[in-house]
């Protein structure tokens, strides 16, 4: 830090730009939010107020109560935790064989994991379409679990087996010398060594299922079932007209889980984006 | 291993030969149905290579992912340079509003685009109207011109896009070895070209990563579009992307679907070869 300050000392020029730079950058943000707080008779003027007048609740108050917001809430807690526990789960045994033991073909599984992450959300949609279609899965909670494994398990495999990789072989050396199992060295030693893996995946595999609207919305027909992402983008019916402050309302309420996670884990988020982690 | 390898065969390996397979037929919404359909072979991909549609949305793809990478990599340097010459509260400052853009979902971040490019009442609107460069804005219809649909689509990928960039950079940026630095501040090397000669070369293997992956997620952009413009005004703005789904989910002609999904494919996995390349190169050790 001192070393820095000292090559690069403050300058105004670029506290101005930076300044600059912010209010533009923060504007959208402000604007959700402040647009949530405003009263809806207020929020349709020619001229918009950029302070927020008379806040209120009662915008949080009509997203919640509207139609549909606990069953689609209900929907999402549901698929997400799935897609967690699963990704994770499964994510933790691969990356433990992965990384400890080696066999044939190793190297080739992990760049195929690589590729398979790289593929394009898109792509897969109509052929799992397809084949949920087939298997009767379509429409229902297990089909999108199993559709958000998919786009996130090579991720949760790749960034988990970094941290195996970071585990001296020592320690397991050591346990198996006292006379424990393959399985006991994996359960009580390596797996609470990568507990803090397990959880930065999690976070990930959270994002991605909480943040998904494609493959919901492709393939939840019923709208009791769909997840909070399509009940957002599907807020202002034709029918009821827009009502903008209770979708900005809505639009916070849906961000802020995501923004919590982002603030706390930044860091390790620069990192595990440059792996793949969260698909664009 | 083997649970991980079997679910992820199944959820990722068999739709992908299905796309294959689907790609070579005409699968429709009867097929979806009765489960009938008939293979038609390459006729497929010779129909599709003279739709001037396809052609049209995939010259459209490479400018706007061109035009989106472009813009979010050039300020996201930029913005990392200036971090660096930053006071330790501006950097915290700049930081959290980095991350809030970054942080919020893409349907959220469109549904505030929509709002604040409303005609008659969207804040953009009024801005630009008070400017009086542009005429009055007011009610200016964003969705309805391709040309306006596209910047307020950029503004709001680039918006999103930059903070990655500009974290990642800088995190490289603060292990350019300063001994460099101050051998060339002696020599009387001017600030611009310290940054152009010791700087830049050592940023250029994560500026070529950050590029390479905004050039897959750019590429793949969907939600925004989808949210902000349905690809309209009459497909103007529908992307390889965006035509993939209306063929696929709304024409329901799923055979033509997976063969242009097949085709992205193949032009993603060009890119990604280079990336993987270079991740096997730097050391990452399999």
């Amino acid at each position: 830090m001192s070393t820095r300050r000292r090559l690069h000392r403050p300058s105004p020029v670029a506290t101005t730009i930076a300044l600059i730079f912010c209010v533009v950058w923060a504007f959208p943000t402000y604007w959700m939010v402040k647009s949530a707080f405003t009263p809806r008779k207020d929020a349709l003027t020619t001229t918009p107020s950029f302070l927020p007048l008379n806040p209120t609740l009662a915008n949080f108050e009509t997203a919640i109560f509207q139609a549909g917001f606990f069953d689609n809430l209900r929907s999402s807690v549901i698929v997400v935790t799935g897609a967690v526990v699963f990704a994770v789960l499964l994510g933790l045994f691969a990356a433990a064989a992965l990384s400890r033991f080696r066999f044939r073909g190793r190297r080739q599984i992990l760049v195929l994991i690589l590729l398979i992450q790289m593929i394009p959300g898109a792509a897969t949609l109509i052929p799992q379409y397809l084949v949920f279609n087939q298997a009767g899965l379509l429409g229902t909670y297990t089909g999108l679990i199993l559709a958000y494994i998919s786009s996130t398990l090579p991720f949760s495999i790749w960034m988990m087996r970094s941290f195996f990789l970071a585990l001296p072989a020592e320690l397991e050396e050591a346990a198996q010398l006292d006379g424990a199992s393959t399985w006991q060295v994996l359960t009580r030693i390596l797996f609470p060594l990568v507990l803090p893996g397990m959880i930065a995946t999690s976070v990930f595999t959270f994002i991605n299922a909480w943040n998904d609207y494609l493959i919901a919305y492709t393939f939840m027909k019923d709208q009791s079932m769909y997840t909070l992402p399509v009940w957002l983008a599907s807020f202002s019916s034709p029918l009821t007209g827009t009502d903008v402050s209770g979708q900005m309302a809505a639009s916070v309420l849906f961000s802020l889980p995501v923004v919590v996670f982002f603030v706390i884990l930044q860091r390790k988020l620069v990192v595990g984006m440059s792996a793949g982690a969260v698909k664009g | 291993m083997a649970p991980a390898g079997i679910v992820l065969a199944a959820v990722t390996l068999i739709p992908l030969l299905v796309m294959v397979y689907m790609a070579f037929t005409d699968y429709n919404q009867r097929s979806l149905f009765t489960g009938e359909y008939s293979f038609v072979g390459f006729a497929q991909f010779t129909g599709i290579l003279t739709d001037p549609e396809f052609w049209a949305s995939f010259v459209r793809t490479i400018v706007f992912t061109a035009a989106l990478v472009i813009g979010s990599v050039v300020i996201g340097v930029g913005m990392s340079h200036l971090m660096t010459r930053l006071s330790t509260t501006m950097r915290t400052v700049t930081t959290i509003v980095l991350v809030f853009a970054w942080a919020m979902p893409n349907v959220a971040a469109s549904l505030v685009w929509n709002w604040m490019f409303q005609p008659g009442y969207g804040v953009m609107n009024w801005i630009l109207t008070q400017l009086r460069i542009f005429g009055d804005m007011t009610n200016t219809d964003w969705g309805a011109d391709t040309g306006l649909a596209f910047i307020a689509i950029w503004l709001l990928v680039v918006w999103q896009a930059v903070p990655f960039i500009a974290l990642t950079i800088y995190a490289a940026e603060t292990q350019v070895g300063s001994e460099y630095i101050e051998a060339a501040r002696l020599d009387g090397a001017s600030e611009a070209s310290i940054y152009r000669l010791v700087t830049l070369p050592f940023l250029q293997p994560t500026i070529l990563l950050v590029t390479i992956l905004s050039v897959i997620w750019d590429f793949n952009v969907f939600n925004q579009i989808w949210l902000v413009s349905k690809g309209g005004p009459d497909g103007s703005t529908s992307t390889l992307g965006v035509f993939t789904y209306i063929t696929a989910f709304v024409g329901l002609d799923i055979g033509a679907g997976a063969a242009l999904a097949l085709i992205t494919a193949l032009l993603l996995g060009a890119i990604t070869s280079v990336y993987i390349r270079n991740l096997i190169r730097s050391g990452e050790d399999l």
